[in-house]
């Protein structure tokens, strides 16, 4: 009783805060300096169209490998933890869910080609319009796990995966070094040309960082999804 | 569109609220389940909280396209908080599914999932 | 190229690329695996360590660009001095706690690649320079712990990991909401453009921003109360984990908080007081602890709250140039030390403080353990211990006094904890030995152990203390544990050869009394310690430390700053703790010793602190032209050294250490080691000279060890233990030596070095006897001996003798002492104390006789006691002691002289002695009428004994009467005031512990709001009450 109540005091408290917060919040008329660089400079020094993927692949492109890292080590973390001794595996193998109903697979088999149609498309747009590496692979991601709900049975190749998204991490480090080596900086994607704003071949190396992102990102998640549905 | 307060403190009220209910839902449910769809709550709300911080009047998504020529970058919002967004997003979810790992695995240790039933280091 | 293939970005190349490429390696075998993991790991080291040096030469900061733009466009990194520093370090602590978890972490690629994405997640806390990168990294960090903490699969662990979870998202999603709207108030997320903005950040968003950033960040360095999930992992963790967490991860938070501080310039006294209660209260808590990975948590959560209140403290008072040397040495003492205890604490497979484990067998173990307490506890030589030196130095220069107090109240607690584990670790134990660990086991606990000590050189030299003979008593000490494999009678020669050498080499180079103290204190310690070949079993360890400790005497002498003297004074108090920890049943004795021996060098350490802040120098010279100004410090300064003294209320300590320790080593205990107290106290009362409250504050110190001198002969009286009689008798002793220092004057300080050169060679004698006597009859106890006049008459003829000079009968020395403090104190119109002196004398004869009457006279009631003649090993520095005072006693110019020469400046100026010369002091002391007087007290007070108890003859049923008056003074004595106040004390600090720990429910709801509470009350803090109203 006296824990809810102290709950329910730090919280108010904590509203009231937020409260000041959003009194003093005045919505901004005009962009600040280093926003209206990004906005101004990018397409020009970069050749991209979509402002935030410019930012998120080459200006801050750094957070974005940390991310990469994150994601990378939290497939790794699950595994570790669901790892399950032999006698376990043999138990759930039992206990296995039987697969979904009709209408749900059927509906898999129709859409699973187009979510991984419209995964891809996002993940090689991401340059010229709203989408990018994560998003995609986010979507094609949401595919697999569509795959496992109508048929929990679907042993998805996780090895492969695993490879994949390997081989992934490495190239887009290795891209990053040869933007250290050929252009101003580690991941500085202006050794390619920028080409024509707009065009889909353009923004330097930006559209191949975005796949890769992608690749690495949709097998990362579908990986962790599998390791929940084992 | 009128509205009485601008869009961005709609959305920024929305996601402080937002963050107010996950904590709660932290603070208050005992079940494992609900804590971690708190705290995801809680990260969401803040998400939010920081998209609004970028908007800008009359602003509109920073891609140059139709909508946005390049001669014109005054009227896009502030991409910044977008990108980080994006990346804080893909936090959340790795904090989330780590929880979720050790949520299973604790169940399977006691067959409960109450919080409670995890305080044997304590003092 | 080199400068290419070095580059600090290389740090995040090898780290993510070899993070990324472990699937794959393991894919083609476990070998491959572990190279590439260890080529990545080591590959980080080298280039952190590189381009470290390359800073070190001189050049100028690394900044590491990415994207091809300038900050704040793109982000950057910054490789500095201290980001280089920081990562060095971190690096190969992470290589060796891979090594140390290698068990755990073989052929699992998951657990290693985040062991690798922890350690570069760790070195891009430290060199980024964009405030959302920290962000991301900081989650890296948490990522890979959470992912580590999978290791342990037992409830515990996995419901603490859980709990970590909880409150770290909580606490990095306000991190995130405080960067957000940093971005919002100022545009921009680049740590040196957001410090360069800072006094435009206002206003309720920039406020709260700034307090959000600061709160989250503490809170991830697990402040008191909201720490408990911390705790529980560091409880459950696998030890090499809990280890990375508390140091490595620990270290990151902790350099984005110093990157970030001129952020919260406004803020210092928030951090100062987080930091301060995490460092008392979590030490406190540790009391009631016997967890050793949970109390090895309460030490960390303390360390780093002490890191914080060091930071914002020398920040607040302009003293930067220290932070270095402080905030450094800390940082690298807790990293290394607390590493070391995570690591050695599982090696040794000890899991619980009270579960002995036996290590006694095991010399290398027990140094490691040793020395990584010593470490932990802030004291030499290692970092921590130069750098709590400075920081207390600069705290009280700045008037910051209370915090001073905090800081070693702290580490007070947290040296008993230590010093427990310590004890109950080397306890000797029955039938149960630990294994002796692998080679491979042991590599990373002895690496860091050697780490530690070359960090504490360079901090030593970095504090200004340097000189090679500082450390001279370590090496040899050093030197002799590396031939710790030979004979004990070797060793105890060489051994002695060691303290000839080099003592002398250091004793020459002493000045004034401390030069007479030297020459004095080495040929006594050179006679007693000769007395250690009587024992011819290996002794593993006594040798080293024994060198340790009669050089480390030599070095305080020598000294002639306070630092120095500091140090080497710490050190004598170590070794003489390990060598009393020798005696078989010494262990709790040695805790009450070693904490009041730190209680009193804390006192000391404040006292000179005091004096260095008024004076502006550490020079001792200082103390000769101060005036009334150190009054404050005087008293600290006496304080700390009559505890040591065994001064009365204080001496509790006393009886149990010195009977408990090894036979020979108690010879050295009172007899030398003690003769520090003394003259630290005669160096400290030089402070008093000059001020009136000084001269009062001498007076209640010469009161004071007078009623110690009482005290002790009363207890001494009361007990059956003939070996904690002399302990008793050698506190009742000293009590008159400091009587004579407080008398202020010329004559009362011959007196003192008088009375010092007699009690030394006179305590020599009869615990040398003492020990001949227990080693042939096997027994401590009046009751169980006697009769012994016949069995061993040298022994007998020592005893009479050193009996005859220590009761001040004539014609021996210790006449002329008790003389001259009674003339003395006659002078100076204490009438009273002259009366309490003689009532002393009085009670002094009563146990002495009781000594020699119960050892050799009366025969015990069961008959016959058989022994032989005690050794001749032992009995040779018996008569050398009794030759020292047969010369002194025929010839007392040979030391008076030069002692009233090394005085005589310091009184010339200011006190004589009713303006009389020295010749006239000495035409006072004509032997022949004084003895006859003398004489003439004897006859009366022996009639007064007489009269007492009534005897028919005067044979031997006499002296059974008096050996038997330990039965008839219970009356007499006075309950044990002093022993019940400090065990009341101990109780109510660990009750008190007990009471505060209840906070740690387990429960990690309860955990998150402690969590959530300390951010809301370190926001109020900052903003104040306004800060919760929607309005300005």
């Amino acid at each position: 009783m006296i824990y809810r109540a102290s709950v329910l005091f730090a919280v108010a408290l904590l509203g009231l805060i937020f409260l000041r917060l959003a009194g003093g919040y005045a919505e901004r008329s005009a962009l600040r300096p280093l926003a209206e660089h990004y906005v101004s400079q990018a397409p020009l020094e970069l050749g991209v169209s979509n402002i935030v993927t410019g930012i998120l692949i080459a200006y801050r492109g750094f957070d974005t490998l940390g991310e990469v890292a994150v994601l990378f080590m939290v497939a790794a973390s699950v595994g570790l933890l669901l790892r399950k001794e032999e006698a376990g595996r043999k138990y759930t193998e039992e206990g296995r869910r039987k697969p979904a109903g009709e209408i749900v697979t059927t509906g898999t088999q129709v859409l699973l080609p187009v979510i991984l149609t419209f995964g891809a498309y996002v993940i090689v747009n991401g340059h010229l319009s709203a989408g990018g590496g994560f998003q995609g692979g986010a979507i094609v991601a949401s595919g697999v796990m569509l795959l496992l709900l109508a048929d929990p049975g679907t042993r998805v190749n996780a090895a492969a995966l695993s490879v994949i998204e390997s081989l992934a991490g490495v190239s887009y480090v290795a891209i990053g070094i040869l933007g250290l080596v050929l252009a101003g900086g580690f991941l500085d994607p202006r050794f390619l040309p920028p080409g024509e704003a707009g065009a889909f071949i353009s923004a330097g190396a930006i559209p191949v960082l975005s796949a890769l992102l992608g690749i690495k990102v949709g097998a990362e998640l579908s990986v962790i999804i599998d390791r929940f549905g084992r | 569109m009128t509205t009485i307060l601008p869009v961005s403190s709609i959305l920024l009220v929305t996601g402080f609220g937002l963050a107010l209910i996950g904590l709660c839902c932290i603070l208050l449910h005992r079940h494992l389940l609900r804590i971690i769809i708190g705290s995801s709550l809680f990260g969401t709300g803040l998400h939010i909280v920081i998209v609004a911080t970028g908007y800008v009047t009359g602003g509109t998504a920073p891609i140059i396209d139709r909508a946005l020529g390049p001669a014109e970058p005054g009227r896009a919002i502030d991409p910044v908080p977008s990108a980080l967004v994006v990346t804080a997003i893909v936090i959340g979810f790795a904090v989330t599914a780590v929880m979720l790992a050790y949520a299973i695995r604790l169940h399977s240790a006691r067959k409960t999932f109450d919080i409670g039933a995890f305080t044997e280091s304590k003092w | 190229m080199v400068a290419s293939v070095f580059h600090p970005l290389n740090i995040f190349l090898l780290g993510l690329a070899g993070g990324f490429a472990i699937p794959l390696l393991v894919r083609i075998s476990t070998a491959w695996l572990s190279a590439g993991f260890f080529i990545a790991l080591v590959g980080i080291w080298v280039v952190s360590g590189v381009s470290l040096l390359r800073i070190l030469a001189g050049e100028p900061p690394i900044d590491i660009l990415t994207a091809g733009s300038q900050p704040p466009i793109a982000i950057s990194l910054r490789f500095g001095l201290a980001e280089g520093f920081v990562a060095a370090s971190v690096n190969v602590v992470a290589i060796l706690g891979a090594l140390h978890l290698w068990d755990r972490l073989r052929g699992n690629y998951a657990a290693l690649l985040l062991y690798l994405g922890l350690t570069m997640g760790i070195n891009g806390m430290v060199m980024t320079r964009d405030l959302f990168n920290l962000f991301v990294f900081l989650e890296i960090v948490s990522i890979a712990t959470y992912g580590l903490l999978a290791l342990e699969r037992t409830p515990a662990a996995l419901g603490a990991a859980f709990k970590f979870i909880m409150a770290t998202v909580i606490a990095s999603s306000f991190f995130l909401l405080g960067t957000g709207l940093l971005y919002l108030a100022v545009g921009t997320l680049g740590i040196d453009e957001l410090i360069a903005a800072r006094s435009g950040i206002t206003g309720p968003i920039g406020e709260a921003a700034i307090l959000l950033v600061l709160a989250s960040l503490i809170i991830e360095l697990k402040p008191f109360p909201a720490n408990g999930w911390g705790l529980d992992v560091y409880e459950t963790a696998p030890s090499g984990i809990a280890a990375m967490v508390s140091v490595g991860a620990s270290a990151g938070v902790f350099f984005s908080l110093v990157k970030l501080l001129p952020l919260f310039e406004h803020q210092f006294t928030i951090l100062a007081a987080a930091g301060g209660l995490t460092f008392l209260l979590s030490n406190l808590v540790g009391l009631k602890q016997s967890n050793i990975q949970r109390l090895l948590g309460y030490s960390s959560v303390g360390q780093m709250g002490l890191l914080l209140l060091a930071l914002a403290l020398l920040h607040q008072t302009g003293r930067t140039a220290s932070i270095p040397l402080v905030v450094g040495g800390l940082f690298l003492n807790h990293l290394l030390a607390k590493a070391g205890l995570f690591w050695i604490a599982a090696v040794t497979r000890q899991r619980n403080v009270d579960n002995a484990v036996g290590l006694a067998g095991h010399p290398l173990l027990t140094a490691l353990l040793t020395l990584f307490l010593v470490a932990i506890a802030g004291l030499p030589p290692f970092p921590g211990f130069w750098a709590k030196w400075e920081l207390v130095m600069q705290l009280t220069s700045a008037a910051r006094s209370p915090w001073v107090v905090l800081i070693l109240a702290g580490s007070l607690l947290e040296a008993a904890y230590m010093f427990r584990w310590f004890v109950r670790a080397l306890s000797p134990q029955e039938g149960r030995q630990v294994a002796m660990p692998s080679v491979s086991a042991l590599f990373p606990v002895m690496a860091v152990a050697l780490l530690l000590c070359i960090a504490g050189y360079v901090a030593a030299r970095a504090s200004g203390a340097g000189a090679p003979w500082i450390f001279a008593p370590l090496l040899v000490g050093a030197a002799l544990f590396l031939l710790d494999w030979m004979p004990g009678r070797a060793k105890a020669v060489l051994m002695l050869a060691a303290v000839l050498s080099i003592g002398g080499f250091l004793a020459q180079a002493a000045q004034g009394i401390a030069w007479l103290f030297a020459v004095l204190l080495l040929a006594g310690s050179l006679t007693i310690a000769a007395a250690d070949l009587y024992r011819d079993d290996v002794r593993p360890g006594y040798y080293p430390l024994l060198a340790v400790l009669l050089l480390s005497i030599q070095a305080l002498l020598r000294s002639s700053t306070s630092l120095e003297f500091f140090f080497a004074w710490e050190i004598v108090t170590l070794s003489t703790g390990f060598l009393i920890m020798k005696g078989r049943r010494a262990g709790p004795h040695v805790l009450s010793f070693v904490l009041f021996s730190l209680l009193s060098a804390f006192l000391l350490l404040a006292g000179f602190a005091g004096i260095a802040a008024s004076s502006g120098t550490t020079d001792l010279r200082a103390f000769m032209t101060r005036g009334p100004e150190e009054n404050v410090a005087f008293l600290l300064l006496a304080v700390g050294f009559l505890i040591k003294a065994g001064a009365i209320g204080v001496h509790v300590w006393l009886p149990g250490a010195y009977s408990e320790a090894d036979d020979d080593f108690t010879a050295m205990l009172s007899g030398v080691v003690s003769k520090l107290a003394v003259f630290g106290l005669l160096m400290g009362t030089y402070l008093a000279i000059r001020s009136e409250v000084g001269l009062e504050l001498a007076h209640a110190m010469a009161w004071l060890g007078m009623l110690t001198t009482i005290a002790g002969a009363v207890m001494a009286l009361r007990q059956t233990d003939f070996k904690c009689l002399l302990a008793l008798s050698s506190m009742s002793q000293l009590g008159y030596i400091v009587t004579a220092i407080a008398l202020m004057s010329h004559l009362g300080w011959v007196t003192a070095l008088y009375l010092v050169a007699n009690h030394m060679m006179v305590k020599g004698i009869l615990f040398l006897a003492v020990a001949g006597i227990i080693l042939r009859t096997g027994t401590r106890s009046f009751a169980e001996t006697g009769g012994l006049a016949r069995a061993m008459p040298i022994t007998f003829g020592t005893v009479l003798v050193a009996i005859i000079s220590m009761s001040g009968l004539p014609p021996l020395m210790g006449f002329g002492g008790k003389w001259l403090l009674l003339s003395a104190m006659m002078d100076k119109g204490w009438y009273f104390l002259a009366i309490a002196g003689l009532l002393a004398t009085f009670l002094g004869f009563l146990y002495m006789i009781r000594l020699v009457g119960g050892l050799f006279l009366v025969r015990p009631e069961g008959g016959r006691v058989t022994a032989g003649e005690a050794p001749a090993s032992l009995l040779a520095p018996q008569i050398v002691l009794i030759v020292g005072i047969v010369i002194l006693s025929l010839y007392p110019k040979l030391l008076m002289d030069p002692v009233s020469a090394a005085i005589d400046p310091q009184f010339a100026s200011t006190l004589v002695w009713n303006g009389m010369s020295l010749e006239m002091i000495y035409g006072y002391w004509n032997p022949a009428p004084t003895m006859i007087t003398a004489v003439a007290i004897a006859l009366i007070l022996g009639l007064i004994a007489r009269l007492l108890r009534p005897a028919p003859r005067p044979d031997a049923v006499d002296f059974r009467r008096l050996v038997m008056l330990d039965r008839l003074v219970p009356g007499l004595s006075v309950p044990p005031v002093a022993v019940v106040f400090w065990r009341s004390l101990a109780n109510g600090s660990v009750g008190a512990a007990d009471l505060v720990r209840r906070l740690y429910t387990g429960n990690g709801q309860t955990y998150a709001l402690y969590v959530l509470s300390y951010i809301l009350v370190v926001y109020v803090a900052g903003a104040g009450l306004v800060g919760l109203w929607i309005g300005d």
